[in-house]
C-alpha cells in the first residue's frame, strides 16, 4: 500500500475505480478485525480481547495492542513491586527473568557501572519515577530530593555517598580549580564550583554531614543534566497521530469527536435496538446508512450551523443515489487521506467508537444470534456516516478554535505545525532518569565527573532504552514463574503420594472443566472418599438448540465455535395434559399482565393511574428486597410452589421423523451412541461403572446482574449447562444406546444409572433431573449421595466465602450457604460470585494425578486417561481442540480485563446503563461496554494459565503441529505448557520453542488434614497443599 | 392535651436535627480524614435515618390524635429589624410538609441500605455518602421549611450534593462535564428562587410563607395578594420549579443525571429532588388561586412536558433514558395537577410516583432477566419497536422529524445553547472587548500583561 502517489486522472476510470473499491473493502475489513469481538450480553462468550493478535508474541501483542487501544499491557511496575515486597515475586527468579531477557548481551559492562544486568536490576529493584517538567519540580520539592539521597536506599550507602563526597571535594575538586583555573574549565567544574560557593566553602570544614548530602545530590544534579544535554534521546517518538480530530484534541483541546459521538451512538444505539424503545426507528430496514440520511436531512432545529451542511449533503448523497463506499471515497479525498495511510486511518477511525462499531460487525457477521440483525455491509454503512459527521464536525471545531476555514485536507498540516507532542521529553526528566539510577547504583560525584562523552552516551542509551513497559514484561515474567513453579512442583511432588480410591466406587460424578468446580469436586472427595469424579466439557458433547417447556425460544447449547445441527424441547410426560393446559395458559396471562404493566408506568395516562393509585405498594417490594433480600426470596419462591406444582417432565431426544436438510430435531440412535461413547472413551471410563453416576452441568442465577451470562458455563455458549446434563443422562439411561455401547466394549451395568443435574455456582445448590424414574432399588443409595453432595456444596460455600470481604472469616458452612444464597438473591449485590477469578491453571490428565491436591479453585480439570488413548492421540487431540479455545479464552478475557479494565474490561459496573437490549454503557451515553467489569476481575492475578498434559513431550509436539490453533496459542505464548509423564512424575515444561525437562525446586509438599484446615483464616491466594484427610 | 403540645415540637426538632447530625459526623470524619470503614458508616446512617424517620411518623400520628394541622418551630431570627425586616428560620410541619419529609425518608434510608452493599469497596464510598446525607438534609430542610429563606438552603443543599453526585466518576470526562451541566441549570433555578425571595421580602418584609401564602392550614390559605404580584412571584417560583424538576425547557438535563451510580440516579434525579419543583408549586399553590394567568401558565409547563417526555422516552433505547423521561411525563401531569388546583391528587401522585420509580431504577439493570422472562411467560418473543398508532395518521416525513426530535431530547438542549448559552457568552465577551479598550486607551498600551505571560513552574534546582 505504499504506491502512494495516484493521480487524480486514474481514479476516474470505472475499471480502476471498482479495484479501488474492492481494495476499500479489504482495508477496511482489515481493520475492522481490531474491533472487540463480543456479542450480545445476553449470552456472554468469553475469548481472547486480543484474538486479533494472536500471530504474534504474546508480549509483543500485548505491547503493540496497548499501544493501539491506548490502555496498559501489564499490571502497573508499582503492583509488581508491591508483588515483590509481599513475596508474590522472589527477587531470585526476577534476577532470573532478567538474565534470560537479557542473554549473553547482560554480561556486557556499561561503562564504569558495571554489567548491563546490574544497572537494570537496579532500575527495576527501585521505584524509577518519571514525568514531566513540573510533575518533577513538585516531586523535587515535596520529597527533598536535592536535600536527602534517596530513601529506599541504605543508611549505609548514604554515609558512603556523603564521605565519598567529602573525601572528593576536598581533595580533588579543589585541586582541579587550582590547577585549571582561567578559560579552560570545563562546565561541570564550573557548575561543581559555583554550588560549591553557594553552600559557603569558606566553611567548609564545618559543614555537617546533610549540608554534604546536600551538596553531593545538587552536584550530582547539575553533573546528570550535563551529561544527559550532550547525548541524543533513546526512547522512540509516540506514533504521528493520523486523525484529524486527534490532531486538533492535542493542540487545541477540543474534542470534535464529542459532537461526533453524541449524534452516533444515540444512532447506532436506536439502528441495534432489540426491542427496548416502543418505537422502531424509522427506515430501518433500509440499512445504517439510508436510515441515518433520512433521519438527518431534513433541517436541523434550532438551526445549528454545521448540522445544517450535513442535512444539505446527506439529501445531495441520498438524492442522487451515493453509495456508502463511494460517500467514504469522498470523504477520504475532502479529508486528505493519502493512500498509504488509509489502514491506519481506518483502524483508527473505528476505535474511535469500538464498543458500538463493533457490536454492529457482530450483529452483521452473527445474525442468529439476535432478533434484529444488521444486515450485510452494515459496518462499511457506519464508517461512512462516521466519516460524514467527522467533516462537518471538524470544520466547526477548527473555525471556532483555531479560525480555520480552509479545505480540509489541509487542516492537519495547519494543526501538526501548532502541534508540540511530548518527544523529545526535556532535559530535567532525561536527566531526573540518570539522577535517580546513579544514586541506587552508589555512584559518587567524582565517578559521574570522570566520565566521558562516550560513557555517558552508553549510560544514557542504556537507562533510556530500559524502558517502562519493558521492566514490567520482566516483572511479569517473574510474576508468572512463581506460580507456574508452585503449581509444577505441586503436581509432581504430589503425583508420589497420590492413591486412588480402593476398591468400587460407591458412585461416580461428572461434572464441567470449570474452575469453580474443582473445589465441589475436592470437597465431595474429602467427604465422600469412596467417591470419583471426573472432569469434561459442560456440554457434553450434546450440542444442541435447546428450549425448555418455559422458554419462549430455542438457545444454542454448545461452545460458540460449534454450530448445533440438532434441536431439543423438553415436554410433560404425559402430552395432552389439561393442568399443564391450563397452567401455561395462566402463565401466559401473568406474563402478558406483567408485560403490561411495565409498559403502562412509562406511559402517559395509564402510568398516572398506575402511579397514583398502586405506586405506594411498590414501596413494600422495594423495601422488602432492599432490606431483607433472602427472606423476601424464599417468600416468593413459597408462592410460586402454590401457582404450579411441579410436573415430570422429558427431554424429546430420539428423533421420530427423518431428518431434514439442515437442522433435525432430536438425536439417532447412532447419533446418540456416539456422543455416550466420546465423552466416556475420553474421561477413561470405560469399566468399573458405579451404581450412580452424576452427570452435573453448572449455571449461575444473579439479579440485577447484566453480566449474568458471564458467570454461565463457557462450554454452553453462556448458557446454563443443566439441559446438557440432563440429555446426557438420558442418553445414557437409553437400553437401546447401551447396548449399542455393549458392541462397542463398553458394558455398563444394567444397575448403574445416571443422574442429570445442575450445579448453581452462585447460591451452591444442586437440583437433580428425573428422580421420578429412578428405580426403587437405587432410591436409598441415592439419598445418600445427595446427603454427601449437600455437605459437600456448604463446604463449597464455605470456600468461596474467604474470598468476599462481607463474609466472616469465622462462619461456619451451613451460615456459608446461606451468604451465598442471599448474594445470589439480593438486588444490590454487584459481586453474586466471582466467576472464573484466579484462574491459572488447566489440568489434562486423570483425576489420580491431581485427587486430594488443593488447587485453591484455579485450575480447569480435565479429565483424560492416556492409557486408552491409541499411539496418535486422537483422544486427546479431541478434548485439547476444544478445550484450547474455551480455557484459553476465559483465562486471557481475565487477563485483558484486568491489566486494562478501562479500556478491555468495562470498568465498574455500578454506572452501567442496559442499552438496546445488546449491552451496557456507561450513564446515558457511552461508548459500548466490552470486556469484564471491575467487580469480577477484582481479585484475579492476570497470568497466562499453565496448562499441564499427562502425556509424552513427543506426542504434545506433534499435536502442535497437526492442529494449527493449538501450536499457534502454545509456540507464541499465550498459553503456557507442560507435559507430565503419563508413567512418572517427570515434568517438561515447553519454553521457547522446544520442551525441557523441569527441576523440582521444592522438597515437601505441605499438608493438611482437610482443605477447611488449610484455607480457614485467609483470603488471599493460598499456596497449593496436599490433603490427606484425617 | 397540652403535653403533646409541648413534644410535638420537641419531636420535629428530632425530624430537622437527625439529617444535620449524619451530615455532621460523616461530614467531619471525611474532612478530618478519620477512616470510618463501611461498616460503621452503615450503621451510623441507620440509626440517623430511623431516628428520623421515627420522629416523622410521630409527629404525624401526634398531629392525627392531637387533632392539630400545623406545627411550626421557630429556631430564631438570623436578622431582625423590628417592624420592617426579619429573617428567620422556621420548620413547619402541615399535611403537605409531612408526608414529604416521610417520604424523603423512607426511599433515601432504603436507597442508603442498598447503595451500602452495592458500593461495596467502591473507592468514593465515602464521599458518596456525605454527598448523600447532604442530600437527605437538603431534601428535609425543604420539605419542612416554613420561610423561603430556610427553603432556599435546604434547595442548594439538594442542588450541590446532586451536581456532584453526578460528577461521581471524576476521572473520565463525560461525568463531570454532565454534572456541570446540572449545575448550571439549577444555578439558573436557585437563582430564579432567590429573586422571589427577594420580592417577597419587599412586599411583606419577612420570608414567611405563611404571611404570602395567608393565614389557615395547607391547601385551606388565602393568599391576600394583588393578581399581578401573584404573577410576577409566580413566575419567579415557576421557574425555579422548572429548573429543579426538569420541566421545559430544562428537560436535557435529567438524562445527563444519570451517570453516578446507579442508586444515586434512582433516588436523587429518577424519583425524589424530581419532584422538588412540583412541591414547591404545591407549598405555594395558595398564590395560584390569585392569578388565573399563572395557574394556566404552570398547567402549560407541565402538559408541554409530559407530551414532549412521553414521545422521547418512546425512543429511548437505554433503560436508564426510558425510565427518566417516563418518570418526566409523570412529573409533568403532576405539575400540572397543581396548576388545575388538584393538591390531594398531586400529593398523592407525588408520593405513588415516587415509590414506583425507584424501585424501577433500582431493577434497571436486571432488565435482560426481566424480559427475558416475561417472553418466557408470554411463549413468545416482545414484540419489538413498532411504530405508535397514532403516528400512522400523521405523514412519513412528519413522523421522521418527530423522531429525531423526540431522539434529541426534543432539541431543548440544542435551544438552550443556542438561544440562551451563546448569546449570553457573546455580551460577556463583548463587555470583556470593551473593558479592553478602554483600560488599553487609558494606560496607553496594551494593559493586560496576563496575556503574554506563559506558565512557568520554575527550575528544579531553585528547590533545593
Amino acid at each position: 500500500m505504499n504506491d502512494a502517489v495516484e493521480t487524480k486522472d486514474s481514479d476516474k476510470s470505472l475499471e480502476h475505480g471498482s479495484h479501488e473499491s474492492s481494495d476499500l473493502l479489504h482495508i477496511i475489513e482489515h481493520a475492522a478485525h481490531y474491533l472487540p469481538a463480543q456479542g450480545p450480553i445476553t449470552v456472554f462468550i468469553h475469548h481472547n480481547t486480543l484474538h486479533a493478535f494472536e500471530d504474534l508474541q504474546f508480549n509483543e501483542a500485548v505491547e503493540i495492542g496497548g499501544e493501539l487501544f491506548g490502555t496498559e499491557p501489564y499490571l502497573s511496575e508499582e503492583q509488581y513491586r508491591e508483588e515483590l515486597r509481599r513475596g508474590r515475586i522472589r527477587f531470585s527468579e526476577l534476577c532470573e527473568e532478567l538474565e534470560r531477557d537479557l542473554g549473553p548481551r547482560g554480561h556486557e559492562p556499561i561503562g564504569h557501572f558495571g554489567s548491563r544486568f546490574k544497572l537494570r536490576l537496579a532500575m527495576l529493584e527501585y521505584p524509577h519515577r518519571q514525568g514531566s517538567t513540573s510533575g518533577l519540580l513538585w516531586l523535587v520539592a515535596e520529597d527533598k530530593l536535592l536535600k536527602r539521597v534517596r530513601s529506599e536506599i541504605s543508611e549505609s550507602m548514604r554515609q558512603h555517598f556523603v564521605a565519598d563526597t567529602r573525601r572528593w571535594v576536598m581533595r580533588d575538586l579543589r585541586a582541579i580549580r587550582e590547577n585549571a583555573a582561567g578559560p579552560g574549565t570545563t562546565k561541570a567544574t564550573e557548575a561543581l564550583l559555583e554550588i560549591l560557593g553557594r553552600f559557603g566553602e569558606s566553611r567548609i570544614e564545618t559543614w555537617t554531614s546533610e549540608t554534604w548530602e546536600g551538596f553531593g545530590l545538587q552536584g550530582l544534579w547539575r553533573l546528570c543534566c550535563l551529561g544527559v544535554r550532550e547525548v541524543p534521546p533513546f526512547t522512540s517518538p509516540p506514533p504521528r497521530l493520523v486523525r484529524h480530530s486527534d490532531l486538533l484534541r492535542e493542540v487545541t483541546g477540543v474534542d470534535s469527536d464529542e459532537r461526533v459521538h453524541e449524534i452516533l451512538i444515540r444512532f447506532c444505539a436506536a439502528f441495534l435496538d432489540q426491542g427496548l424503545a416502543s418505537w422502531r426507528l424509522p427506515h430501518r430496514d433500509e440499512g445504517f446508512f439510508q436510515a441515518f440520511c433520512s433521519l438527518y436531512r431534513r433541517p436541523a432545529f434550532p438551526r445549528i450551523s454545521w448540522l445544517q451542511r450535513l442535512g444539505v449533503e446527506l439529501s445531495r448523497l441520498q438524492d442522487s443515489g451515493v453509495s456508502p463506499l463511494e460517500s467514504i471515497e469522498e470523504s477520504l479525498e475532502v479529508l486528505g487521506v493519502e493512500r498509504h495511510e488509509r489502514s491506519r486511518f481506518f483502524s483508527a477511525t473505528m476505535l474511535a467508537l469500538r464498543g458500538w462499531a463493533g457490536m454492529i460487525r457482530e450483529t452483521e457477521l452473527r445474525g442468529d444470534r439476535v432478533v434484529n440483525p444488521s444486515p450485510p455491509g452494515s459496518l462499511v454503512e457506519f464508517v461512512a456516516v462516521r466519516l460524514l459527521l467527522d467533516r462537518f464536525a471538524l470544520e466547526e471545531c477548527a473555525e471556532r478554535t483555531i479560525g480555520y476555514t480552509g479545505p480540509l485536507n489541509q487542516l492537519r498540516d495547519r494543526l501538526r505545525a501548532q502541534y508540540e507532542p511530548d518527544w523529545p521529553p526535556s532535559l530535567e526528566a532525561r536527566a531526573f532518569q540518570v539522577f535517580q539510577v546513579a544514586q541506587v547504583m552508589g555512584r559518587s560525584l567524582e565517578d559521574l565527573y570522570n566520565l566521558g562523552h562516550d560513557e555517558w552516551k552508553d549510560f544514557v542509551e542504556e537507562i533510556e532504552s530500559f524502558t517502562e513497559v519493558d521492566r514490567r514484561r520482566v516483572y511479569h515474567l517473574a510474576y508468572e514463574r512463581r506460580l507456574a513453579r508452585q503449581a509444577l512442583d505441586a503436581i509432581s511432588l504430589h503425583s508420589r503420594s497420590s492413591t486412588s480410591p480402593a476398591g468400587p466406587a460407591a458412585f461416580q460424578a461428572l461434572f464441567c472443566i470449570d474452575d469453580r468446580e474443582e473445589s465441589l469436586r475436592r470437597h465431595l472427595e474429602e467427604v465422600a472418599p469412596e467417591s470419583m469424579t471426573f472432569g469434561t466439557a459442560g456440554f457434553f458433547a450434546v450440542a444442541v438448540y435447546y428450549k425448555g417447556i418455559k422458554d419462549a425460544h430455542f438457545v444454542p447449547l454448545c461452545p460458540v465455535a460449534i454450530r448445533p445441527q440438532h434441536w431439543v424441547t423438553e415436554e410433560f410426560r404425559e402430552s395432552g395434559d389439561r393442568l399443564s393446559e391450563r397452567e401455561s395458559r395462566s402463565r401466559r396471562a401473568i406474563g402478558q399482565a406483567l408485560h403490561r404493566f411495565h409498559k403502562g408506568s412509562r406511559s402517559l395516562t395509564a402510568g398516572a393511574l398506575l402511579a397514583t393509585a398502586v405506586g405506594v405498594l411498590a414501596s413494600i417490594p422495594l423495601i422488602a428486597r432492599t432490606l431483607f433480600p433472602r427472606s423476601t426470596a424464599q417468600l416468593r419462591r413459597f408462592a410460586g410452589r402454590f401457582v404450579e406444582a411441579p410436573k415430570p417432565t422429558r427431554l424429546r431426544l430420539k428423533q421420530d421423523q427423518t431428518p431434514s436438510d439442515v437442522y433435525t430435531e432430536g438425536y439417532s440412535l447412532d447419533e446418540m451412541t456416539k456422543i455416550a461413547e466420546k465423552v466416556l472413551r475420553e474421561i477413561g471410563l470405560s469399566s468399573d461403572f458405579a451404581n450412580l453416576i452424576f452427570v452435573i452441568g453448572h449455571g449461575s442465577t444473579s439479579i440485577n446482574n447484566p453480566h449474568e451470562s458471564a458467570y454461565d458455563c463457557g462450554a454452553c455458549g453462556g448458557s446454563s449447562g443443566g439441559p446438557n446434563a440432563r440429555a446426557f443422562a438420558q442418553i445414557l439411561n437409553d437400553p437401546a444406546v447401551r447396548s449399542n455401547l455393549q458392541l462397542r466394549g463398553l458394558a455398563i451395568p444394567e444397575r448403574t444409572r445416571f443422574v442429570g443435574g445442575v450445579h448453581d455456582t452462585s447460591s451452591d445448590s444442586i437440583a437433580f433431573y428425573d428422580l421420578d424414574e429412578l428405580p426403587d432399588s437405587l432410591q436409598s443409595e441415592f439419598e445418600a449421595a445427595q446427603e454427601k453432595f449437600e455437605i459437600a456444596l456448604a463446604r463449597n460455600a464455605h470456600e468461596r466465602c474467604r474470598r468476599f470481604s462481607s463474609a466472616a472469616l469465622d462462619l461456619v458452612p451451613a451460615r456459608a450457604r446461606e451468604h451465598v444464597e442471599g448474594r445470589s438473591e439480593d438486588l444490590a449485590q454487584a459481586r453474586p460470585e466471582l466467576g472464573h477469578a484466579t484462574n491459572a491453571l488447566a489440568i489434562v490428565g486423570r483425576r489420580e494425578r491431581s485427587r486430594g491436591l488443593f488447587l485453591d479453585r484455579r485450575a480447569f480439570l480435565i479429565s483424560y486417561d492416556p492409557t486408552s488413548d491409541d499411539e496418535e492421540c486422537r483422544l486427546l487431540t479431541g478434548i485439547l481442540e476444544a478445550v484450547f479455545p474455551v480455557c484459553g479464552g476465559i483465562n486471557l478475557e481475565y487477563y485483558f480485563s484486568r491489566v486494562g479494565n478501562s479500556i478491555w474490561g468495562a470498568g465498574t459496573k455500578l454506572p452501567h446503563n442496559i442499552t438496546s437490549l445488546i449491552g451496557v454503557m456507561n450513564g446515558p451515553s457511552s461508548d459500548l461496554r466490552t470486556g469484564l467489569p471491575w467487580q469480577m476481575v477484582e481479585i484475579h492475578e492476570p497470568v497466562r494459565l499453565l496448562f499441564v498434559v499427562e502425556t509424552t513431550a513427543a506426542k504434545m509436539l506433534a499435536i502442535m503441529n497437526r492442529v494449527d490453533t493449538i501450536g499457534k496459542l502454545c509456540r507464541n505464548g499465550w498459553v503456557q505448557l507442560a507435559v507430565m509423564d503419563p508413567d512418572g512424575e517427570r515434568i517438561e515444561l515447553f519454553e521457547r520453542g522446544s520442551f525441557r525437562p523441569y527441576k523440582v525446586r521444592a522438597s515437601t509438599l505441605p499438608h493438611a488434614a482437610t482443605s477447611i484446615d488449610w484455607y480457614r483464616g485467609w483470603r488471599e491466594d493460598l499456596e497449593f497443599a496436599g490433603i490427606v484427610g484425617r | 392535651m397540652p403535653w403533646l403540645e409541648r413534644v410535638l415540637p420537641l419531636l420535629g426538632t428530632v425530624v430537622v436535627l437527625a439529617p444535620m447530625a449524619l451530615t455532621a459526623i460523616l461530614g467531619l470524619a471525611a474532612l478530618l480524614r478519620i477512616p470510618l470503614g463501611e461498616a460503621k458508616t452503615t450503621r451510623i446512617l441507620e440509626v440517623g435515618t430511623i431516628c428520623g424517620l421515627a420522629a416523622a411518623i410521630l409527629v404525624l400520628v401526634g398531629m392525627l390524635v392531637g387533632g392539630s394541622r400545623h406545627v411550626t418551630i421557630e429556631v430564631g431570627n438570623w436578622v431582625l429589624i423590628p417592624l420592617h425586616y426579619h429573617f428567620s428560620v422556621k420548620f413547619v410541619f402541615d399535611r403537605l410538609s409531612v408526608p414529604f419529609a416521610i417520604l424523603s425518608f423512607v426511599l433515601t434510608g432504603t436507597i442508603g441500605t442498598f447503595a451500602s452493599r452495592y458500593l461495596h469497596r467502591e473507592p468514593g464510598f465515602n464521599r458518596f455518602f456525605v454527598l448523600y446525607t447532604i442530600f437527605l438534609l437538603g431534601m428535609v430542610l425543604t420539605s419542612l421549611a416554613g420561610t423561603i429563606e430556610t427553603l432556599f438552603a435546604g434547595w442548594e443543599l439538594v442542588g450541590l450534593s446532586s451536581a456532584l453526585l453526578v460528577a461521581f466518576y471524576q476521572e473520565r470526562p463525560s461525568p463531570p462535564r454532565n454534572g456541570l451541566w446540572v449545575w448550571s441549570v439549577y444555578r439558573v433555578s436557585d437563582a430564579a428562587l432567590l429573586l422571589a425571595a427577594v420580592v417577597l421580602h419587599h412586599l411583606t418584609g419577612e420570608g414567611d410563607l405563611d404571611r404570602l401564602l395567608g393565614a389557615g392550614n395547607w391547601p385551606y390559605q388565602h393568599a391576600a395578594i394583588a393578581p399581578n404580584l401573584a404573577l410576577s412571584v409566580g413566575l419567579l417560583l415557576l421557574l425555579a420549579a422548572a429548573g429543579k424538576s426538569a420541566l421545559v425547557p430544562f428537560c436535557g438535563w435529567l438524562p445527563r443525571a444519570m451517570e453516578g451510580p446507579t442508586p444515586s440516579s434512582a433516588i436523587f434525579y429518577g424519583a425524589l429532588s424530581v419532584h422538588l419543583g412540583a412541591y414547591l408549586l404545591l407549598r405555594v399553590s395558595p398564590l395560584i388561586d390569585c392569578s388565573s394567568w399563572l395557574a394556566g401558565a404552570i398547567v402549560v409547563v407541565g402538559l408541554s412536558t409530559a407530551v414532549l417526555a412521553y414521545l422521547a422516552s418512546l425512543v429511548q433505547t437505554d433503560i436508564k433514558s426510558a425510565l427518566s423521561f417516563s418518570s418526566l411525563t409523570q412529573v409533568g401531569i403532576i405539575v400540572a395537577e397543581v396548576g388545575v388546583g388538584f393538591r390531594y391528587l398531586a400529593l398523592a401522585h407525588i408520593v405513588g410516583h415516587a415509590c414506583l420509580r425507584t424501585l424501577q431504577f433500582l431493577r434497571a439493570p436486571t432488565l435482560l432477566h426481566d424480559y427475558h422472562k416475561i417472553e418466557n411467560a408470554i411463549g413468545e418473543r416482545l414484540p419489538s419497536g413498532q411504530t405508535p398508532l397514532w403516528s400512522r395518521l400523521i405523514s412519513p416525513t412528519l413522523r421522521t422529524s418527530l423522531y429525531r426530535m423526540a431522539l434529541d431530547h426534543g432539541h431543548l438542549d440544542a435551544c438552550l445553547k443556542e438561544w440562551v448559552v451563546r448569546p449570553v457568552v457573546r455580551v460577556l465577551h463583548a463587555c470583556d472587548a470593551t473593558e479592553r479598550r478602554w483600560t488599553d486607551l487609558l494606560s496607553g498600551e496594551e494593559s493586560r500583561e496576563s496575556d503574554h505571560v506563559k506558565l512557568h513552574y520554575g527550575m528544579i534546582d531553585e528547590q533545593s
